[in-house]
């Protein structure tokens, strides 16, 4: 089992966008394009400071992945946001807008 | 003017959220302790807010640089167009442009101060930031804006590019200006304080460029925001909070225009975008009773208290405090600006005079559920 919470919140708007994804529910080469961006930003080694407020207007993103094994939670915005989690948080904003 | 009251409103939110949901009763009180330790530290300004702000020592300076972050998110990214440059083919970069120099015009024309920290800064901007980016936002240095839905087919979209608005561009520019001032600390109602801060200063850089009196004004931020299939006027109403969109996808706008309908939630910093339509009201309302032109003395009002007056910790009840303070100093006491800015603050709750408090302990308890 692999599920990814994803939140987004902040903004200009202010609105805030709740995403919830459960792989194993998803068509296969999806799943495997979800896996191998969590791999690419080595997510569950991720440390981001949390003490770092957010600037104005940047978008803040709580993820949440869940395994059988573990759990891993990590808060960042889009000036915070390491290079290798950029991709990941790209397609799940990308697959938050879908309408 | 230099307070002593809490550092709290800089704890990010989110490690609030994780007391108030995951943490057991005794780290809730450990919680509660620290921060009712944290309320005895005293405040102080950054260096950058002591910078002087009248641009006295200096010639107007307006520099301009719009770079093209090619929708990637490495800023500032290429440069496309510096000061005096001929218009680009680009029209985002266009916008931004001229948006960021009518801004710049309004601080310096009217109330004399030479860019964003008052010594003639270079204004910088980055369009095309990012892909399929609905937003814009101040990174401390610069402003960035986003393309919107462009990614999406034009059915689904809900927004155009952000430059599209010009009190948009203003908003962020001075989210600059209240850097090097207040600094106000950006969550709960000093960071509520700091959105209205820019929709303020955003709207009546419009209403200028438009040479529309506060009668004449929409008051609507954000304008032109929205494609066609959002059913929305802009993304917030100073005239009316909580009317600018009623949308199926999006929801319906939450900002309040009154105490009483203060949202305490964790999310969005706070409710900085939410609960600035309070005080966003009480400046429409005061220019209102003034009439005429809202950048003149509602405006001026509200730029000095900014400069001058806001701490990092400044709550809606100082904010009420001091314009007036600052009405009666620049228009004398019993004076119309005075009961004018009074009437603002009393109709969305707000009863100037009284005591401050600790508006933000008070906004964040209530916020993770530690205090009613
Ligand atoms: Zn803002």
């Amino acid at each position: 089992m692999t599920k990814i919470d994803f939140v987004q919140s902040g903004g200009f708007m202010g609105r805030t966008i709740i995403l919830s994804l459960d792989l194993d529910d998803m068509p296969p080469h999806q799943a495997q394009t979800f896996n191998l961006l969590l791999d690419q930003a080595d997510f569950f080694r991720l440390e981001v400071d949390p003490a770092k407020p957010p600037v104005p207007d940047s978008f803040t993103y709580t993820i949440t992945v869940t395994t059988d094994e573990r759990s891993h939670t990590i808060h960042v915005s889009d000036t915070t946001a390491p290079e290798q989690l950029r991709p990941l948080l790209l397609a799940l904003s990308a697959r938050a807008r879908i309408r | 003017m230099h307070n002593q009251r809490p550092i709290l409103c800089i704890i990010p939110p989110h490690m609030l959220r994780e007391i108030s949901e995951r943490g057991t009763d005794l780290q809730q009180e450990k919680a509660r302790a620290t921060m009712a330790v944290s309320s005895q530290i005293r405040i102080q300004r950054t260096s950058a807010a002591l910078t002087v702000h009248m641009g006295a020592a200096g010639t107007p300076d307006k520099h301009r640089n719009i770079y093209d972050a090619k929708q990637g998110s490495q800023l500032p990214g290429t440069l496309v167009r510096k000061e005096g440059d001929p218009p680009s083919a680009d029209l985002a970069v266009n916008e931004a442009y001229d948006g960021s120099g009518a801004t710049y015009d309004l601080f310096k024309e009217i109330y004399g101060r030479n860019s964003i920290d008052g010594n003639g800064m270079s204004l910088d901007s980055t369009v095309h930031y990012q892909k399929g980016y609905d937003n814009a936002f101040w990174n401390g240095q610069q402003m960035v804006y986003g393309d919107g839905d462009e990614d999406l087919p034009p059915s689904q979209r809900l927004f155009n590019r952000f430059t599209a608005a010009l009190d948009v561009i203003a908003h962020e520019l001075t989210h600059g200006v209240t850097q090097f001032e207040a600094n106000l600390a950006y969550s709960f109602q000093s960071g509520a304080l700091n959105e209205s801060m820019s929709d303020v200063f955003g709207s009546l850089v419009k209403q200028r460029l438009r040479s529309q009196t506060a009668a004449e004004a929409d008051w609507i931020i954000g304008e032109g925001l929205f494609t066609a299939n959002v059913n929305g006027v802009g993304i917030r109403s100073m005239k009316a909070p909580g009317t600018a969109y009623n949308d199926p996808i999006l929801g319906k706008d939450p900002q309040p225009a009154h105490m009483r309908d203060y949202v305490n939630t964790i999310e969005d910093s706070g409710g900085v975008h939410i609960n600035s339509g309070i005080p966003n009201h009480a400046f429409y309302i005061a220019s209102i009773e003034l009439g005429g032109f809202a950048w003149e003395k509602a405006g001026m009002i509200w730029y000095k208290t900014l400069a001058d007056k806001f701490n990092q910790n400044s709550s809606f009840q100082d904010a009420a405090n001091l314009t007036v303070e600052t009405a009666r100093e620049l228009f004398g006491s019993g004076s119309i600006e005075e009961k004018a800015v009074i009437k603002g603050w009393q109709e969305v709750g707000i009863i100037v005079g009284a005591p401050a408090g600790d508006g933000c302990l008070t906004a964040m308890m209530r916020a993770i559920g530690l205090a009613k």
